[in-house]
C-alpha cells in the first residue's frame, strides 16, 4: 500500500500536488499536501531526506489544516502566565507539539532560528514532544506558533508549574544518583571480592573486605532506601509485597557482613548484594521512565482548553484564551470552531455537533436563544453566545470532576509477582526456621543463626524482583513505538482477563464524518454533475457539503464555475445559478432547473478495518458490543456491518447508562473517543481511547492508540496475554534457582561464592527468557514498520 | 604485591573521581533528556549561523569552560 509522503500513514485515496506529473509523491489528505508545500517554499525540503534515511520514532496522524488563531498568545497577561526567562534572560514557552514523528521533524523545528526572525533558540526533546523556544526581546509567540502550524505541528503551549516540574526533575536526578552509586559500589566491590575468591592472602583479604564494606555502605544506606520504604508501606498495610523480602536480605546482609568483619570471620555478602540493588533500581528506573513518556494527566489540560476565543470588548472583538473567560462575557464563534464555554446563543443561526459530548451523530440546528455547551463543534455559520458557564462549572466540566473521581475508585489489582511474594516471604522464613532448628540440634546455636542468616540473605529473591519490570519495560516501550501507548503496567496484568469488550460507535468504529454512500445520477445535466457541486457548495461548510466536495474530487476532474444569485438556507440546502440554469442541491438530490439530475446518501462509514478487528476479538471468545449514544436505526446498520451480534447492540445511551452498562460488567474493555464516553471509560476495568479522542477521554482511558479506528484492540489483547506468559515463565525460572540455593543452604555448601555465581546466573537467565519473548508477542511487537 | 599499598588507594580515588564527575554531572542536567542528543549529533550542523544552540535548560555554559 502507498504511503503518505508526509505523514507516512496508508493512503486509501492518494492525491498529488499540481506540479507532480508523474505521481512520484502522494500524499493522504490536503492538509499534509500543504504541509508539504509550505516546506519546500522555504526550501527546508532536506526534511524529506533526512525523513527517508531515519526510523520512525512516533507514528504520526495525517496533519489537519486548520484555520488557528494565535494573536492571543501576545496578550501581556498571556505571556505572563504561560512563559518564562531562561537562564540567558531570553522569554522562553514551551510548546507541546502535536506530529513529532522522526528525526526530521527535529532538524525542522531546531532549524526554527534560521528561518523565523522571531525566534532566538529552539530544543526539541522528542520523547515528550515539547518544544523549548525563546524569542528575541521583539519576537512575538503569536508568530512562532503560526509557523510551527503552518509546518504541520499544531502546538499547544505549556502552563508550566515550575515547582512540580522542577521537583519531578530533582525526582528524576535522585534516582539516577542512587542507581549511579549503586553501580560503582557494586563494580568497586566485585574488584574485591574476586581478588578474595581467588585466594587472597588473609591479610590482605581483611583490607580488601573493610573497602568492600567502605564502598557497599552508600548502597546500603542510600541507593537501597526505596526498598526498605516501600518495604515498610507494605507491612505497615498488613500485606507483602515483593520488597519485603528484598530489604530483609539486604538488612540481614549488612549486619551480617559488619559482624562478620568485626569478629574476623572473612564471609559477606556485600558483592551480591549491591549488585542486585544495582540491577533492581536499574529495572525500576526504566519502567519508571517508559510510564512516564505516555500522555499525563497533567499535560493534558490543554487539549480540553482548545485555543484562542474571540471576546467581545466595546464595539470590536479581541483575542483571549479561553482560560481568562467569564460568565457574562460575549463570545464569537466561527464555523468549524469548538465552542469554549455552556450559554445560550444571541445572535446567529447554525448547525452543532455534540456527538462529542452526547454520542449523536446528526448535527442539530440551533438559533438565537438555544442553549449550547462547551466542547460541541460549531459547524456552519458564525454566532454570538452569551456566556454563563466555564470551565468546572460547564457540563463538560462536570464530566471531567466525575472522571476524576471515577479514577480514584478505579480498582487496582494486586499483580501477580507481589501475590507470589506473599508465599515466597513466608516459604523462606519457615524454612530458615527449620534450617536454625536443624543445625542447632547438629551443632551450636551460632552456627545455626549463622547458617539461618545466610539462607534469608541468598534466597532474596532478585531474579523474581527483577523478571517482571523488565518484561513489562519491553512491552510497554515497543507498544509505545507501534501507536499503543499504555499508560501503566497494571493494564498489561489487567489486558488478559478481559471478557467483554465495549466499543463506542463514533469516531471509534466508524470515521466520524459523513461520506457518500450511494450516489446515482439519473439524467446528464449540461454541465458534470461534479462541476456542479464543487462550484455550488464551494463557500458551504455544512458537512453534507464537504462530504459531496470530497466525493466529487476524488470522481472526476472538476471546474470551479462562477455562481450567481447563490442562497445558502441553512438545514435544508444551497441553491445557485450557473451558465444561466439554476442548480439547486436539498434533500439528497441534485436539481438542474427544478428536474432532479441526480441523487445521493450520506453515511458515516465504517471503517474498513473494524469488521476484521471485530471477528478477531469474537475468535478470542471475547464479547463484543456496541454501546452509543446515537439512534437505533444507525447504530443498529453500523454494528450490523461490523459483524456484532444483534442482542450486543445498544443504542441511545446516555453518559450515565454507559457507565451503568460498563458497572454491571466487571471485567470489560471500553473503547471510546468523546465526552460521553468519558465517565463509562474512567469505571471500566481497561479503558483505551483512540487517536482523535477528546482531551477528557484521553484522561480517563488507560491506553491511548495513537491510530484510529479499532484495529488495534485485539493486538492489544494479545499482547497481554503473551507477556504474562514470560512473566510466568521468568517467575518459574527465578523460582527454581531459589530452590537451588536453599537446597545447598541445607546440603550445607552455601558460601559468599555460590550466591555470587547463583543471583547473577538466575537474572542473566531471566533477561534472556525476556529478550526472547514468545513467538506471536514478536510478531506483533517487533515486526518492522517497513517490509 | 610490594605495589599493592599504592595501586589500591589510586584505584579508590580513581573510582571517587568518576562518582564525583557523575553526581556533578546529574545535578548539571546532562541526563535529563537521553532521547534527543542521540539524534541530534545525526544532524548536519554546518549551515547553523553563528548563535550556538544552547542548553536553555541547564546552568552549563559551552562558551564558559
Amino acid at each position: 500500500m502507498n504511503r503518505c509522503t508526509h505523514c507516512d500513514e496508508d493512503i486509501l485515496i492518494p492525491i498529488y500536488s499540481d506540479l507532480d506529473k508523474d505521481h512520484k509523491e502522494p500524499f493522504c489528505c490536503n492538509g499534509c499536501l500543504t504541509v508539504f508545500n509550505v516546506i519546500n517554499m522555504k526550501g527546508l525540503n532536506q526534511y524529506y531526506e533526512i525523513k527517508k534515511s531515519s526510523d520512525i520514532f512516533k507514528r504520526r496522524s495525517p496533519v489537519e489544516t486548520k484555520h488557528q488563531r494565535f494573536s492571543y498568545m501576545d496578550a501581556p497577561e498571556f505571556v505572563a502566565e504561560y512563559s518564562y526567562l531562561n537562564l540567558k534572560k531570553q522569554r522562553t514557552m514551551e510548546f507541546y507539539l502535536e506530529g513529532i514523528h522522526c528525526l526530521a521533524c527535529l532538524w525542522l523545528i531546531e532549524k526554527l532560528p534560521e528561518f523565523l526572525a522571531d525566534v532566538e533558540t529552539a530544543r526539541l526533546d522528542m520523547q515528550k514532544s515539547v518544544a523549548t523556544i525563546s524569542v528575541k526581546s521583539e519576537g512575538r509567540f503569536s508568530s512562532v506558533a503560526r509557523e510551527l502550524n503552518n509546518l504541520g505541528y499544531k502546538p499547544h503551549p505549556l502552563k508550566r508549574n515550575q515547582s512540580t516540574h522542577d521537583f519531578r526533575k530533582k525526582e528524576d536526578r535522585k534516582m539516577l544518583l542512587k542507581i549511579g552509586i549503586a553501580g560503582a559500589g557494586a563494580g568497586n566491590i566485585m574488584l574485591y571480592a574476586v581478588s578474595n575468591y581467588a585466594g587472597a592472602p588473609v591479610n590482605l583479604s581483611k583490607i580488601f573486605n573493610v573497602i568492600s564494606m567502605i564502598f557497599a555502605m552508600p548502597v546500603f544506606f542510600y541507593s537501597a532506601t526505596p526498598f526498605y520504604q516501600t518495604a515498610w508501606n507494605a507491612l505497615k498495610n498488613k500485606t507483602l509485597s515483593i520488597d519485603v523480602p528484598i530489604a530483609m536480605s539486604l538488612i540481614m546482609g549488612v549486619i551480617m557482613g559488619v559482624y562478620n568483619l568485626i569478629t574476623g570471620v572473612p564471609d559477606n555478602y556485600f558483592d551480591s548484594l549491591t549488585a542486585l540493588v544495582f540491577l533492581l533500581l536499574l529495572s525500576r528506573y526504566f519502567l519508571n521512565k517508559i510510564q512516564n513518556d505516555g500522555l499525563t494527566a497533567n499535560d493534558l489540560n490543554f487539549f480540553y482548553e482548545g485555543n484562542s476565543v474571540l471576546k467581545k470588548e466595546g464595539s470590536g472583538f479581541v483575542e483571549i484564551h479561553p482560560q481568562f473567560l467569564r460568565a457574562g462575557d460575549i463570545i464569537k464563534v466561527g464555523s468549524n470552531e469548538m465552542i469554549p464555554a455552556d450559554g445560550k446563543i444571541l445572535e446567529g443561526e447554525s448547525l452543532i455537533n455534540s456527538s462529542l459530548l452526547t454520542g449523536e451523530s446528526r448535527p442539530e440546528n440551533v438559533k438565537a436563544d438555544s442553549e449550547v455547551f462547551s466542547g460541541t463543534i460549531n459547524l456552519t455559520n458564525e454566532i454570538l453566545i452569551s456566556v454563563e458557564r466555564t470551565k468546572e462549572d460547564s457540563r463538560i466540566g462536570k464530566i471531567l470532576k466525575a472522571v476524576e473521581s471515577g479514577w480514584l475508585q478505579k480498582s487496582h489489582i494486586v499483580d501477580l509477582t507481589n501475590m507470589i511474594s506473599k508465599y515466597f516471604t513466608a516459604a523462606v522464613l519457615l524454612l530458615s526456621g527449620a534450617l536454625f532448628v536443624y543445625m542447632y540440634s547438629h551443632g551450636t546455636a551460632h552456627a545455626a543463626l549463622d547458617k539461618a542468616l545466610t539462607l534469608l540473605i541468598v534466597t532474596c529473591p532478585c531474579a523474581m524482583a527483577l523478571a517482571t519490570p523488565m518484561t513489562l519495560t519491553r512491552t510497554l516501550s515497543r507498544s509505545s513505538r507501534k501507536g499503543m501507548i499504555i499508560k501503566n503496567n497494571e493494564v498489561i496484568e489487567k489486558l488478559s482477563h478481559i471478557d467483554t469488550v465495549f466499543l463506542d460507535k463514533t469516531g471509534t468504529v466508524t470515521y466520524g464524518m459523513l461520506k457518500v454512500d450511494t450516489f446515482n445520477i439519473l439524467k446528464q445535466p449540461q454541465i458534470s454533475v461534479y462541476s456542479i457541486i464543487t462550484s455550488l457548495e464551494k463557500f458551504s461548510t455544512h458537512p453534507v457539503a464537504t462530504a459531496l466536495k470530497e466525493f466529487a474530487v476524488t470522481m472526476d476532474k472538476t471546474a470551479d464555475l462562477d455562481v450567481q444569485n447563490y442562497i445558502e438556507v441553512p438545514g435544508i440546502g444551497v441553491k445557485g445559478e450557473i451558465n444561466g440554469r439554476i442548480y439547486e442541491i436539498r434533500n439528497g438530490k441534485i436539481f438542474e432547473n427544478d428536474e432532479v439530475v441526480a441523487s445521493f446518501s450520506l453515511l458515516d462509514h465504517i471503517r474498513p478495518d473494524s469488521q476484521q478487528a471485530v471477528k478477531n476479538l469474537q475468535s478470542m471468545n471475547v464479547n463484543v458490543a456496541m454501546i452509543s449514544g446515537d439512534q437505533k436505526e444507525i447504530v443498529q446498520a453500523i454494528a450490523t456491518d461490523a459483524g456484532i451480534k444483534k442482542d450486543n447492540m445498544h443504542s441511545e445511551m446516555s453518559p450515565e447508562q454507559k457507565l451503568a452498562m460498563i458497572e454491571k460488567t466487571p471485567h470489560s474493555l471500553m473503547v471510546g473517543d468523546g465526552a460521553n464516553d468519558a465517565m463509562a471509560l474512567s469505571r471500566s476495568y481497561v479503558s483505551v481511547a483512540v487517536l482523535g479522542s477528546l482531551d477528557i477521554s484521553l484522561r480517563a482511558a488507560d491506553i491511548y492508540l495513537t491510530t484510529a479506528g479499532i484495529a488495534h484492540i485485539p493486538d492489544l489483547i494479545t499482547i497481554s496475554k503473551e507477556t504474562m506468559k514470560v512473566i510466568k515463565r521468568n517467575l518459574i525460572l527465578s523460582a527454581l534457582y531459589n530452590l537451588l540455593s536453599v537446597y545447598a543452604a541445607f546440603a550445607g555448601f552455601i558460601s559468599p561464592l555460590t550466591a555470587a555465581i547463583i543471583m547473577p546466573v538466575s537474572s542473566l537467565t531471566v533477561l534472556i527468557s525476556t529478550l526472547i519473548g514468545t513467538k506471536k508477542l514478536n510478531r506483533i511487537l517487533v515486526k518492522k514498520e517497513r517490509q | 604485591m610490594e605495589v599493592l599499598p599504592i595501586v589500591i588507594p589510586l584505584a579508590i580515588l580513581l573510582a571517587l573521581c568518576f562518582i564525583g564527575g557523575f553526581i556533578w554531572m546529574t545535578m548539571k542536567g546532562q541526563y535529563d533528556d537521553l532521547e534527543t542528543p542521540a539524534m541530534r549529533m545525526l544532524l548536519d550542523q554546518k549551515e547553523v549561523k553563528k548563535t550556538p544552540l544552547e542548553i536553555t535548560e541547564d546552568k552549563l555554559d559551552p562558551n564558559k569552560d
